[in-house]
């Protein structure tokens, strides 16, 4: 009989949490989020939001990753939200997000110039 | 702002994710956990309005987990559309698994039950 660590292990575990189970993020926020996005969703498969979980994970491993960067890079150790904005202002695959953090992008342009890819 | 932060994910579990790729010396300003927190609310916008414009396409009402497989690849998050299909895989097996496993409990209750009866 399989054991509950080995489904564990595939969901990286972040350990067992009452109200989520084993994921990270609560699965019934997720799937108000789907619905949310477009009036076009109508029906969502049991599985979709638990795809977003581990998704998100890796969304969020990456972009915290590459916004570190631009932490230490400014020898700094606290994560700021324009360090955010920088990281995605030089990752093209994260241009659906340079609206919603714009604003603080500016300041910051011309001084990473030089660390653009 | 029960309404508002009903489309995000909380803000304590994604801080715990951003937690695991950093050092222990990091610190994470609030505005830029927040900031993190929108963006991956976006991200799951933005990915199911891919799938969903899918689905519709052909014509099906529901969105499933290999429609936001495919729907990663396409918005180039290769990497995560990948990963994803693996974890998908596992995930099903799983259910499977657990799914014969009730069946044969079941069946062993009820032979038990015809002996008695």
């Amino acid at each position: 009989m399989r054991q509950a660590g080995m489904y564990s292990g595939i969901l990286s575990g972040g350990g067992i949490s009452g109200r989520t189970g084993p994921h990270l993020l609560p699965l019934a926020r997720i799937k108000k989020i789907m619905k949310k996005s477009s009036v076009d969703v109508k029906m969502i498969s049991g599985e979709a939001p638990l795809v977003f979980s581990k998704a998100c994970e890796l969304f969020i491993d990456e972009l915290t990753k590459r916004s570190w960067n631009v932490t230490i890079q400014g020898k700094r150790r606290t994560l700021h939200k324009e360090d955010v904005a920088t990281a995605i202002a030089t990752t093209d695959v994260f241009d659906f997000l340079i609206d919603l953090v714009h604003t603080n992008t500016s300041d910051h342009v011309d001084l990473n110039e030089d660390h653009v890819l | 702002m029960g309404d508002e932060q009903d489309k995000l994910l909380p803000v304590a579990n994604v801080g715990r994710i951003m937690k695991r790729v950093l050092p222990p010396n990091a610190k994470i300003s609030k505005e830029a956990k927040e900031t993190i927190q929108e963006c991956a609310s976006e991200f799951i916008s933005f990915v199911t309005g891919e799938a969903s414009d899918k689905c519709q396409k052909e014509n099906r009402k529901t969105v499933n987990g290999d429609d936001i497989c495919w729907a990663l690849g396409s918005l180039g998050f290769d990497d995560y559309s990948q990963a994803i299909a693996r974890y998908l895989h596992k995930h099903r097996e799983f259910e499977r698994e657990r799914a014969s496993a009730k069946i044969a409990a079941s069946n062993q209750n009820n032979i038990v039950h015809e002996s008695n009866g």
